[in-house]
């Protein structure tokens, strides 16, 4: 698998990048739904340093994304209307702001309620606000708020890809899937001998 | 005539206490505390306690042979500045305030360690369980009395403060740092 993105396919860095990232985010939300209901004691403790720390390396794994996005090439888009391309750079655009604004808000959230914040129990992280009770509950609101739009967005998300899957049968999603590439070969770029 | 004599005595009263078998009783005056510092998720917190007792504080630098420190400590008075640990903290996972209201210092003895410094040797009573421990002292006389600094360390564990899973030291540290400012007055 290539390194870098090509006609045929998203690289095996941006393929990592999208469901390690999918993988960490989805998991990571409904294990802090099932976390929260559990009675006060010291696992839950841990329990809630481990969710803060796998946010923390979704937020890591952004920024080298980011990095990753600006170097890399990319497949071309799949023909489509006008509108289609639109919407898919939008809720492109959303899941990117969600993707950091969770873990940030997280931990803003935790800097506000006075938590310390500890990477895999192996070095602690500043606050990013001081202390706050009031800030902390808005705060914690918002995280979980953000949560539930991620989802929503998601929807169209991977309603898009299924529809270009399924119904359009074109390489949309095929050249994202973990081992996938198109199909059919991509239109001859000008200039390109095949 | 009158005024030289009471100088003599009084200078023959300053030449003799340092040869006194007792050192200087004093009580406890405001702008003391009494606190300890542990650490939770890598982080340092400091907590102090509210009430205490010194029921004994006599010292004399050059007589640490007549020194004593016996003090009592109310453990529900421990305040951190979080209100969860707070609530936790007179719970029987940790100082189980309900069986055992007060910590208990006495001294046995006191010393100096290679630095010069004067080491309080005693034991502490706390949650039931009495060990030894050192605080390292200074005392220094004002005006008005004394300041006495104590510091120490101590591990949690060798009290039993922690039962069960709070006895996972890499959430929180085993070790617990002891401090006390005192500003002393005559008693």
């Amino acid at each position: 698998m290539p390194l870098r993105s090509d006609h045929t396919r998203w690289s095996t860095a941006a393929k990592t990048f999208h469901w390690v990232m999918a993988l960490l985010i989805l998991g990571n939300g409904a294990f802090a739904f099932w976390m929260d209901g559990l009675k006060p004691s010291l696992q839950k403790i841990n329990l809630f340093a481990l969710h803060k720390s796998i946010g923390l390396t979704v937020l890591a794994l952004f920024l080298l994304r980011v990095l990753w996005r600006a170097i890399d090439r990319r497949p071309p888009d799949v023909p489509a209307p006008r509108w289609q391309h639109l919407a898919a750079k939008t809720v492109h655009g959303f899941l990117y702001l969600l993707i950091a604004a969770i873990p940030l808000s997280g931990w803003a959230f935790n800097s506000a309620h006075g938590f310390p914040l500890q990477y895999f129990k192996q070095f602690n992280l500043p606050a990013l606000v001081e202390k706050n009770p009031e800030l902390s509950d808005t705060l914690g609101m918002v995280h979980v708020y953000l949560f539930w739009f991620l989802l929503l967005v998601l929807v169209a998300h991977v309603g898009g890809a299924l529809k270009h899957h399924f119904i359009d049968r074109d390489d949309t999603l095929r050249r994202m899937l973990p081992f996938g590439r198109a199909k059919r070969m991509p239109p001859t770029l000008p200039g390109d001998t095949p | 005539m009158i005024l030289t004599t009471r100088r003599l005595s009084v200078l023959a009263l300053a030449l003799a206490l340092p040869l006194a078998a007792s050192a200087a009783d004093y009580k406890v005056g405001p702008g003391s505390t009494l606190g300890f510092s542990g650490k939770f998720q890598g982080q340092q917190f400091d907590g102090t306690f509210g009430k205490f007792d010194a029921g004994t504080i006599s010292y004399d630098a050059a007589n640490l042979a007549a020194s004593k420190f016996d003090v009592t400590v109310d453990m529900a008075t421990a305040k951190t500045g979080d209100g969860d640990r707070d609530a936790a903290l007179p719970g029987s996972d940790f100082f189980d305030t309900k069986k055992f209201a007060t910590a208990h210092y006495v001294t046995t003895g006191f010393s100096k360690n290679a630095k010069g410094d004067v080491i309080a040797n005693g034991n502490l009573t706390l949650h039931g369980v009495t060990k030894p421990v050192a605080l390292k002292v200074a005392f220094s006389p004002n005006a008005g009395g004394a300041r006495l600094s104590v510091t120490g360390t101590l591990k949690r564990l060798d009290f039993g403060v922690g039962g069960g899973e709070y006895k996972d030291t890499s959430t929180i540290a085993d070790e617990v740092l002891v401090n006390g400012s005192l500003n002393l007055l005559p008693k």
